[in-house]
């Protein structure tokens, strides 16, 4: 028997609780003033008789209570022994199918890892007893059993053989997860044969995932050592290309325990290569590996989605991660119409040049006069700018109306000739008289106070920090409109409601640097500006399209549940199934390459997938380390407390809940004795009559 | 004969002092035989034959009318002496078991006997003392005396512990004429130092009354359980048995009061044990026929 937490035994001294309660405590009781002790003597006697323990039943069982509770804290535990399965155990055979196994294994002549890790699991399973179960795992990111557990040599050898590279990263984590709950359901020891690479990057965060149950002897077979390689670690690509002269592509070229090299970096596009640079990449050191990085500033993709990729020449072991597959898909610019009387000669050019100065050049600018505006077909425009019209000409209310309600977009900016509006345009929002000036005699200009920066318009803006408002329009936000950013003087600055299928977004102070200093703020006025534009005009959000393998593609959101979605694979086979094309939610890419998809709302798009670049890095795992991973299992001294004899295991076996029961009985009766005695004695002599008669 | 018993707790109700001492005195004088043996009754007793040098306000006129002879008019009570009361106020005079201390006890009998000797028109005095003479009232037949002596028997206040050598030290050096000293205290001391103490007032002819105030629960305490006792003068502790109270106690108590009255008694003192529990002016009404029975 023993205790896991012995010093809570320490709490037996509060028996003195119940002592000092029943025996000190009535010692001392209050003194009766007489007024003069002449006539008394001392007399020893009376402190004896006054020990005398008063209610020895509730004592005991206060006593009682206090003992069982502080057992309860200590946990105490006895060992039990219980007979191992005898003689028996389990084998398990994990081979690394991670994307490093690719790699040319060393020693041998163009052999990769994963060929000889099946070599070498061949070897273990001949070496199986006939009578001992085994079963064969494929180790990548997760853990995938290739056997039921069985003993025919036949059909682990086949397992083996079917074992194929795979893109994903190795996790030794999953591994010791997996059998911990295997020793768990089969009671029996099991011998982990894991043939793998090695690698450090498939280390878990914690060491305390890798720890192996007391039954488990880790048996490590490594394949590789450890080698330099080369990849293309990164690739930073615009989604969209509007124009192929205005197109920055930035890659990273890194090397893993590679000396000091020029290499060639070549960017790709469907196939052909279409620029090639070189790049000196620095030598590794510290466990660091070099880094340098190349920028692509042209790519003439065509219209539609693109398959890119940049390549270097490594010429090294594992040559799958000298590529990065991504994809961009090029489009004309967004057509945004300005809407613009006049008033405000500065707004549009400020509008303009902001536009103008993104990267990718994604918007264009149309400005028009709102009589103009009022019969045109709006319907090509991605976003709509209706600058402080004030009342608008007859039809363009409607017309914007009708723009707005299938699913676009308007921004609505308000300045002094909205003021002597009754709403806002389209929106609705009622307008209050009078405009919100920012008066001398208080204070000297509004600032913005409450701002939502998890909105997407609001990404990088702070509070609009130095920022100005010397005038803004006093709208009513309904219940239905979102509030985005507001004054100081809680009125509000930018709200957004939803309209029919598409939403409108207020502004309301105007766009030029008279009735607030937002336009010279370069620095807030030009992501406000793109990521409004982007956020109103670009259809909503994307699903990314250059992710890593293992990850998840949403196919469906929970309303679209009758249309089929589609997975074109890298090989242009479909990856999905009749039933899974039209119930999955999402489709996990689990190989390296293009995917062509098709979401069950008819949004098609070209995902690239690339290996996890951790994989790249070949460092093998110290062998202390691997020692120490070892050890948690039976082949160290630690073990999980287990011992016993070989045919025998020791487990401990807590003792708090017959303790936890044993003290709610105690409980119980001390209760019920106390209530006994604490009755009034009254009541008590009339139960004594009562059972007497 | 109308007797009224009034029982402590319900004089103790009454918030004057004065009121107090009447209500108690009155209704006992009034409960009285006019009889001349008793010594406060101011009545006629006898005429005695002039000589020169007595006062002729006190010549019965109407006899010298009748006889030519002069006589003076003597009557039981004018007996021209001085009534000093002693009040204890000392801290074991705090302890009282039936709801009233003693000292308020105490404080009722002095003021009636204070208001006795007022009626008979004695010169009344009043040292109230602990350790110290806390108070001294010199006694006088001034008008506004009652009222004096009353208020220095109210305003007296609960003090230390008892010490009769200084009070009775200072009364010696007042008492300039012989009368009667009123001692009131519970006497918590050992007998034959009381009367040690107290036996030099008697030599110059005072009469000493010594009212040996007690609560029943001095006399026989009764517990059920063992208590921590505390002694309130000197704050002493001690753990005290029911067995003990109730037979080793009491015979030392018994044997304690014998002394105290037989050494009292040999020395020429007039010794009254009051038990608290008792109405007050059946007490002193049994305190006055005991004395008649002296006249």
């Amino acid at each position: 028997m023993g205790f896991l937490t012995p010093w809570f035994l320490a709490g037996v001294v509060g028996v003195g609780l119940p002592i000092w309660l029943h025996l000190l405590k009535r010692h001392k009781s209050d003194p009766r003033p007489f007024p003069s002790l002449m006539f008394f003597e001392r007399r020893e006697q009376s402190s004896v008789v006054h020990r005398r323990l008063d209610h020895i039943l509730l004592f005991i069982l206060r006593t009682l209570m206090l003992v069982l509770l502080a057992l309860l804290f200590a946990n105490p535990f006895i060992n039990r022994t219980t007979p191992k399965a005898a003689g028996k155990k389990m084998v398990v055979v994990a081979v690394d199918d991670s994307f490093s196994m690719r790699a040319a294994a060393s020693g041998t002549s163009g052999e990769s890892r994963l060929d000889k890790a099946k070599r070498e699991a061949l070897d273990i399973i001949s070496g199986i007893p006939a009578t001992t179960a085994a079963e064969v795992v494929a180790l990548g990111g997760t853990v995938q059993a290739m056997t039921q557990q069985t003993t025919d040599p036949a059909e682990l050898r086949g397992a083996v053989a079917a074992i194929k590279p795979s893109d994903s990263r190795a996790s030794f984590g999953e591994l010791a997860r997996f059998t911990r709950t295997l020793a768990e359901s089969s009671k029996m020891p099991i011998d982990v044969h894991l043939v793998s690479d090695l690698q450090k990057s498939a280390m878990p965060p914690g060491f305390t995932d890798l720890r192996l149950t007391g039954d488990t002897t880790l048996i490590l077979h490594p394949v590789g050592g450890e080698i330099p390689n080369w990849t293309v670690e990164n690739v930073k690509a615009p989604i969209h290309v509007y124009d192929p002269k205005r197109v920055r592509i930035q890659a990273t070229i890194a090397g893993f325990g590679t000396p000091a090299a020029t290499r060639t970096v070549s960017l790709v596009l469907n196939g052909k290569v279409v620029q090639s640079k070189p790049v000196d990449v620095p030598a590794a050191a510290d466990h660091q590996p070099g880094r340098a990085q190349v920028e692509f500033n042209e790519l003439a993709a065509s219209y539609g989605p693109n398959r890119c990729e940049v390549r270097i020449d490594s010429a090294d072991a594992l040559p799958g991660d000298d590529g990065f597959p991504f994809s961009v898909e090029r489009a004309d610019p967004k057509k945004i119409l300005f809407i613009d009387n006049g008033r405000h000669p500065y707004a549009e050019k400020y509008y303009r040049t902001a536009l103008d100065s993104s990267t990718d050049a994604a918007f264009v600018l149309d400005p028009q006069r709102p009589e103009t505006a009022a019969t045109a077909n709006l319907a090509g425009y991605s976003l709509i700018v209706l600058d402080d019209l004030g009342p608008l000409p007859p039809g363009l209310e409607e017309n914007l109306q009708r723009y707005v309600n299938p699913g676009k977009s308007l921004l609505v900016v308000l300045g002094p000739a909205s003021v002597a509006m009754p709403k806002v345009p389209v929106e609705g929002d009622p307008i209050q008289p009078g405009a919100s000036y920012a008066a001398r005699e208080t204070e000297r200009f509004l600032t913005v106070s409450d701002i939502d920066s998890g909105h997407p318009m609001m990404k990088g803006l702070e509070r609009l920090e130095g920022v100005s408002f010397y005038q803004a329009v006093r709208v009513a936000a309904s219940k239905d409109a979102h509030v985005i950013a507001k004054l100081n003087d809680q009125t509000p600055l930018l709200l957004e409601r939803p309209i029919g299928q598409g939403k409108v977004m207020v502004f309301t102070s105007t766009f030029d640097n008279v009735s607030n200093d937002l336009p010279v703020h370069g620095a807030y006025w030009v992501p406000f500006v793109l990521q409004s534009a982007t956020y109103l005009g670009g259809g909503g959000a994307e699903q990314p399209v250059n992710v890593a393998v293992d990850s998840y593609v949403e196919l469906r959101t929970g309303e679209s549940k009758n249309t089929a979605a589609e997975v074109l694979d890298q090989d242009g086979k479909r990856a999905l199934s009749l039933e899974e094309a039209t119930t999955a939610k999402t489709y996990q890419l689990t190989r390296e390459g293009f995917f062509d998809v098709k979401t069950a709302s008819g949004q098609r798009s070209l995902i690239a997938a690339h290996a996890d670049r951790r994989e790249s890095d070949l460092t093998v795992i110290p062998q202390d380390a691997l020692d120490l991973w070892k050890g948690t299992g039976s082949g160290g001294a630690g073990g999980d407390g287990a011992g016993g004899t070989a045919d025998q295991k020791t487990t401990p076996w807590s003792l708090s809940p017959l303790l936890l029961l044993l003290l709610l009985l105690v409980a119980l009766a001390e209760s019920v004795v106390a209530n006994g005695y604490l009755r009034a004695p009254e009541e008590r002599q009339e139960g004594a009559r009562k059972e007497a008669a | 004969m109308l007797q009224r018993f009034l029982d402590p707790a319900v004089l103790g109700q009454l918030k004057s002092l004065d009121l107090v001492a009447k209500t108690v005195v009155d209704g006992f004088i009034s409960g009285l035989h006019r009889s001349p043996d008793f010594g406060f009754s101011p009545e006629f007793a006898e005429y005695r034959a002039y000589y020169p040098g007595d006062d002729l306000r006190h010549v019965d006129w109407n006899v010298f009318a009748r006889t030519e002879r002069m006589y003076l008019k003597r009557y039981r009570g004018e007996t021209n002496c001085q009534v000093n009361v002693l009040l204890d106020t000392s801290g074991s005079m705090k302890f009282g078991s039936k709801g009233m201390q003693k000292l308020d006890y105490a404080k009722f009998l002095a003021a009636s006997v204070l208001y006795l000797a007022h009626l008979q028109r004695d010169a009344a005095g009043l040292v109230v003392f602990d350790d110290e003479v806390r108070n001294f009232v010199q006694p006088s037949t001034r008008q506004g005396q009652l009222h004096r002596l009353l208020h220095g028997v109210s305003e007296a206040q609960l003090g230390k512990r008892t010490d009769l050598m200084r009070p009775f030290a200072h009364l010696m050096d007042f008492l300039r004429r012989r009368g009667m000293v009123a001692v009131i205290s519970d006497f918590w001391e050992a007998p034959e130092k009381v009367i040690e103490m107290v036996a030099p007032l008697r030599y110059r002819g005072n009469e000493v009354v010594l009212f040996h105030l007690l609560d029943p629960e001095e006399i026989r305490p009764k517990l059920k359980h063992p208590v921590m006792l505390e002694d309130l003068e000197t704050g002493e502790m001690m753990e005290v048995t029911p067995d003990y109270a109730a037979h080793e106690y009491r015979d030392k108590m018994n044997a304690h009061l014998q002394d105290i009255e037989s050494r009292a008694k040999g020395a020429g003192m007039d010794y009254f044990l009051v038990d608290t529990s008792r109405p007050l002016d059946a007490a002193l009404r049994e305190y006055l026929a005991l004395r008649t029975g002296r006249l």
